[in-house]
Formats: structure tokens, C-alpha cells, sequence
């Protein structure tokens, strides 16, 4: 008690117990997070709802107030509506996908076997490449002229000539058509999210006390009973925030539509921030650029939302 | 018949010998305690006969039938371990059901009257709502049993389950799994480190040490005829004075040590003089610490007295203390083992 009362008096006068005050310290600590989320997210962000509400445009940058005029016109061009229907139907496909393959993996590496350590090493590498990188990468596999998929399709006769199953062309032009560079996109992103999700959900499983499965084993369940009943619902929170967390960063991301088709064939796989992108940066429309990337926010807002109550709830328990 | 037996049962880790070689038979109905401290091998022995752990050599027999290969599900055992490993996301209902969905064929009505019926012997019926959070760590412990009863098993091995409740619960907790015990006849493996445990509801004990059983007795046998200096210094609390003369050891029990008085004199007792250094005083008893004097060398040891006792001993003084000789013990004292009464 006697030095409580004696920091606090001294730390009036002197910095000698600067750094025992808790209150200067959060601050401290905090301002530089705080500095950079008001003048890199905050500003941009007001800035769009701004633009989104006014006339701005690349070479006028005057603040003229026009309503939700931009928001209505964006509603009638058919452009914006694949793009919304893209954004959602790949990250949802791709987050449905990803969960289930996500939990396979992560099942096989709870348990222990030779060589799980390069195993683990391998299934991280799409997630520390840096994602530019990787989509150039995917850019070639799935070259219209030289896919090396299409090399080996052909070599075992699947494709190209009289009576293969993929058809008589000699190439399948994955980016080519609209049906199957959506179905080219939702793969990548699947690729891309599959390491971050198989890694948390692996934290889950290992999380679960050895005495549960223990129970489970001398209460006679079998393994798929152990893993339907016992196991996933337990991480089923740690589950939730794996699948929110990658469905906010497919939709948020622009890099991998952008770099394996600009949104093509037509705009068939455009979704909100390439096509924000095109209209507002490329196309010189600001305003409505600001509007189409505007319209993912409470969607965002709603899956952060739901991550900060669930990665509270996996505390308590 | 022997329900359970183990035969040269070994277990090692890498080069570590966690279990040794035991030979154990366990009588139908007997409730059997496996007493030991910490890594004497007593929770892997157990996980052994749950088939939870491979051994490394041995066999194990369930009412006759050689199950060393069997996984648990194919044992005829229910378990019930320290921490009870309810299942957090499940009803207590949930819980009790969850053995016998495992085991299947079952209709809802039959499912239903089998957990209502193993609630009832611990008397948790209105719990069966709940979740295991809800509960307090007693009732966490009665439905950890209920289950465990619930598919109704030859065999219940409990693994240290009083452990992890408070010192005042525990002592009810263990009149209560002993009557219940004796009511359903079920024969009964209890591991524990607590030799207040042991000697209170063991019909036998096994003691082990270093992987190995040093005695299997009745309560009585391996506290008044420790085959062993070491089990005669672990049971008891505090456990036994030793005395180390040249070739041998000698022992006895604090409650035996008293102070020399006219009455109490006679030719069958061994006097000392000891000088007690301090007395703590625990409520019921008082425990007097102090040295053995007379001898080359000095033996620090402990008498317990009741705290009722009329006899009134103080620090900084030195008494005339006896001990019945036909209570001492004498052990090797390499081995440690039991050997006939020398004198000194």
C-alpha cells in the first residue's frame, strides 16, 4: 500500500515511475494501432461514404451532394449484379468447400505419423506465399494454350481427339468460359484458404482434453462417432471463427480475380472490388466505384461482428 | 473367481519402466485399491486394464477371457477419470445415454429407463437437464458415475475420482461410493495417492512403488504389517519413525510413541529419551517433533498425540518416551523388507 501511494505521488513530479502508470502506458501502447487505423482505414472509409453520396469523379474532385444516385445507378447495370452474385456465390462455395476439406486435414494431422512435420510444412505453403505470386502461378496452370493440367488430361487421353471424356478440343480454356473460370476461381480460393482453416481447426482438435477422448474410447464410440458427436461440436466455435475469418478475406480480396481474368470472360467473374476497381480507378468513376465496394461493408461489419462474440465464447469454454 | 487378473503386465515408455512386471487378481465384487504416489505406474496399470494403453509385455484377463488385444469398447469396463471428462456440449441426460447409444440397440423408451435408472442410484434425476457447467464438482462426479453405470459393466476402474473435490465433500463422497459399492456388488479398481482413501474403502490394497507392487493387503495388514520400509513410511500421516542402527532398520508408528508413565510401565517396552523441539497443535491431534537421543547417532522423529490426551509435553524439554516392542517393526536395510525382531 505504502508504494502504490508512493509511485503515485512521485510519478506527479518525476518520470522516474513513468512506465509503472497503467494508464500512460495502455495509451502508449495503444496510439500507434489507433494512428494507423484512423489514417488508414478511418479516413479512406469516410472518404468512400463521402464519395459514394456525391459526384466526384477522377478529374473533378469537387464534393457536389447528389443522394443515393450513385447507388441507384449502379442497381440497374447487369455488371453489378454478377459481381454481387460472384462475391457471395464464390466465397460461399469456396468457404463450403474449404470447411470440409479443412477438416479432413486437420483430422489426418491430429494424429501422429511419420513425417507430419513436413506434411504441415507443405499444407502452410499456399498460405505464406505471397498471393500475387500464387495467382500467377494458378495463370499458368490454367493457361488457355499450355496448362500443364491439359498435358496431362491428354496424356492419359481424357482430352482432345475422337471419344476422349473432357471433349474433342485440345485444350479444356479454363479461363475461357464463363462456367468453368468461376469454377477456376472458387479453386484457388479454396487453395489459398485451405492451409489457414486446417491450421486453426487442428489448434481445436488439439485443444480437446486427451481425458474426453479417453471417455469416449471406454464409453465404446467409434471413431466416427467420436467425430460427429464429440469432437466437431466442440470445436465448432473454433470452426465458426476459421470459416468467418476466410470468408472476409475472400470477399474483401481483388488480387486473384483480377490477376487470373480482370473479371472475364465478359464480366462473368467480376465480383465487387474488381469491379469497384474497373469503374472507379480504371473507369475514372469515382463516386460509383465508392458505392459498388461500399455495398460489401455491412456484410464485413456482420462477420467481424459474429468472430469478436465467438472467439469470446471459445474463451470461456 | 478372479475377475480381473493381470499377468507379468509391463508397460515401458522409451527406456522407462512404468510398469513391471505385475501379477494382480482381483476377486468378483472386491473393491480393490491401487495405491502409490505420483509415477509409481498406478494410473498406467489401470489404463492398461482399460485397454487405453498397450503393454508392452503381459496379459490381461477380464472374467477369464484374455483381452490384452481388445480395444476398450470390447471390455466389459466403465471408467471414471479425474477431471469426470463430461462432455461440455451435452445435457447430462445426453451424457448418461452417450455409453449406450455407442453400444446401440436401444430403442428411446429402453434408452430413456436405462439413464433414469442410473441417475436414480446416484440420485441426480433432476439434473438430468443440465449441462455440465451447471453443476457443482459433486454432482459432476455423480453423473461422471452414473454413466459410467449406465451400460452396466463387469468392471469400474476410477481413476483418483475424489481428487477434485474439496477436503469436506471428500470425506462424505467416499461413504457414499463405498455404500454404493456394496449395494450394486460391483467389482472395483480405485486408484488414488491418498492413503486416507486407501485405507477407508479398500477391501485390499495394492501398494506400488517404482512400477512394481510392494504389497498387496487389507487395510489392516499393510498398515500394521508393512512388508516394507517403504510402504511403512507412506501410509500413515505422518508415516512411520525410522530408525537406522548398523545392520538393520527399526521402526514404529507416532500414535505408538507416548510418554513414559507409572501405569503405563511394563518389561514389554522399549524406552527412549527423546528431546521434542516442537509441538504443533492440528485441532484433533498435536503432532510432537523432536530427537532420539542415547544413541551414536541422532534420529529425528515425530509423536502424534490426541489432543485430548493428558499428557503435557513443551518444547526445549526432554522425555522418557516408550513404544510397545511388540510394535516395532524391523526391515532389512538394503531391501527394505520385513525381517524377524533383533534387539538394540
Amino acid at each position: 500500500m505504502q508504494d502504490n501511494a508512493a509511485v503515485d505521488t512521485s510519478s506527479r513530479f518525476s518520470t522516474k515511475y513513468i512506465a509503472d502508470n497503467e494508464k500512460f502506458l495502455g495509451w502508449a501502447f495503444l496510439l500507434p494501432a489507433v494512428l494507423y487505423i484512423l489514417l488508414l482505414v478511418g479516413v479512406p472509409f469516410v472518404l468512400a461514404i463521402a464519395f459514394s453520396l456525391a459526384d466526384v469523379t477522377v478529374g473533378d474532385t469537387t464534393l457536389n451532394f447528389v443522394g443515393l444516385q450513385n447507388f441507384a445507378r449502379i442497381m440497374q447495370t447487369p455488371e453489378f449484379w454478377q459481381s454481387l452474385r460472384n462475391t457471395f456465390g464464390f466465397a460461399i462455395t469456396a468457404q463450403i468447400i474449404t470447411i470440409i476439406l479443412a477438416n479432413i486435414l486437420a483430422v489426418l494431422l491430429s494424429s501422429d505419423f511419420r513425417g507430419k512435420w513436413f506434411a504441415l510444412v507443405l499444407i502452410m505453403l499456399p498460405w505464406s506465399t505471397p498471393i500475387a505470386l500464387g495467382a500467377i502461378g494458378w495463370l499458368w496452370l490454367l493457361d488457355s494454350k499450355f496448362s500443364p493440367i491439359d498435358w496431362v488430361l491428354r496424356y492419359f487421353s481424357l482430352l482432345g481427339g475422337e471419344g476422349a471424356l473432357l471433349g474433342v478440343p485440345k485444350n479444356l480454356y479454363y479461363l475461357g468460359k464463363a462456367q468453368l473460370a468461376q469454377a477456376s476461381i472458387i479453386m484457388v480460393y479454396v487453395w489459398r484458404m485451405l492451409p489457414l482453416s486446417a491450421v486453426i481447426l487442428l489448434a481445436g482438435l488439439t485443444s480437446i482434453p486427451q481425458d474426453l477422448l479417453d471417455q469416449a474410447e471406454v464409453d465404446g464410440s467409434s471413431f466416427w462417432r467420436t467425430l460427429f458427436q464429440i469432437k466437431l461440436p466442440l470445436i465448432l466455435p473454433i470452426m465458426i471463427i476459421a470459416i468467418l475469418f476466410s470468408f472476409i478475406y475472400t470477399v474483401g480480396d481483388m488480387a486473384i480475380v483480377f490477376i487470373l481474368t480482370r473479371g472475364g470472360p465478359v464480366y462473368y467473374t467480376h465480383v465487387l472490388p474488381t469491379w469497384a476497381y474497373i469503374k472507379g480507378i480504371e473507369g475514372g468513376a469515382l463516386a460509383e466505384g465508392a458505392a459498388i465496394a461500399l455495398f460489401i461493408f455491412p456484410v464485413l461489419l456482420a462477420a467481424a461482428i459474429l468472430i469478436l462474440r465467438y472467439s469470446r465464447r471459445t474463451e470461456v469454454t | 473367481m478372479a475377475v480381473i487378473e493381470t499377468k507379468g503386465l509391463t508397460k515401458y515408455f522409451g527406456e522407462v519402466k512404468a510398469v513391471d512386471g505385475i501379477d494382480l487378481s482381483i476377486q468378483e465384487g472386491e473393491l480393490m485399491v491401487i495405491l502409490g504416489p505420483s509415477g509409481c505406474g498406478k494410473t498406467t496399470l489401470m489404463r492398461m486394464i482399460a485397454g487405453l494403453e498397450k503393454p508392452t509385455g503381459g496379459e490381461v484377463m477380464i472374467a477369464g477371457e484374455n483381452v490384452t488385444e481388445l480395444p476398450p469398447r470390447a471390455r466389459p469396463i466403465a471408467m471414471v477419470f479425474q477431471s469426470y471428462a463430461l462432455y461440455p456440449h451435452m445435457t447430462v441426460f445426453n451424457n448418461i445415454a452417450f455409453p449406450l447409444k455407442a453400444r446401440g440397440g436401444f430403442s428411446k423408451e429402453e434408452l430413456k429407463e436405462k439413464v433414469e435408472w442410473a441417475a436414480s442410484i446416484l440420485g441426480i434425476e433432476r439434473l438430468l437437464a443440465r449441462k455440465p457447467r451447471e453443476l457443482s464438482g459433486g454432482e459432476r462426479q455423480r453423473v461422471a458415475l452414473s454413466r459410467a453405470l449406465a451400460k452396466e459393466p463387469g468392471v469400474l476402474l476410477l481413476d483418483e475420482p475424489l481428487s477434485n473435490l474439496d477436503a469436506k465433500l471428500r470425506a462424505s463422497a467416499r461413504d457414499e461410493l463405498q455404500r454404493f459399492q456394496r449395494r450394486l456388488g460391483i467389482t472395483t479398481i480405485f486408484v488414488t495417492h491418498d492413503q486416507i482413501e486407501a485405507l477407508g474403502m479398500g477391501d485390499r490394497i495394492v501398494v506400488m512403488s517404482g512400477g512394481k507392487i510392494v504389497q498387496v493387503g487389507t487395510p489392516r495388514d499393510v498398515y500394521h504389517d508393512s512388508s516394507n520400509v517403504f510402504v511403512a513410511q507412506f501410509l500413515g500421516s505422518p508415516g512411520m519413525n525410522i530408525l537406522e542402527m548398523d545392520d538393520f532398520l527399526v521402526g514404529f508408528r507416532p500414535e505408538q510413541f507416548t510418554l513414559k508413565t507409572h501405569e503405563t510401565e511394563s518389561d514389554g517396552q522399549k524406552t527412549f529419551s527423546f528431546s521434542v523441539t516442537r509441538v504443533e497443535y492440528l485441532g484433533a491431534d498435536q503432532l510432537i517433533y523432536g530427537n532420539i537421543e542415547g544413541y551414536e547417532r541422532e534420529y529425528h522423529v515425530v509423536a502424534k498425540f490426541s489432543s485430548e490426551s493428558t499428557s503435557i509435553v513443551e518444547a526445549n524439554h526432554t522425555y522418557e518416551f516408550v513404544v510397545n516392542r511388540d510394535q516395532l517393526r524391523y526391515f532389512e536395510k538394503q531391501a527394505g523388507s520385513r525381517i524377524e525382531p533383533r534387539s538394540f
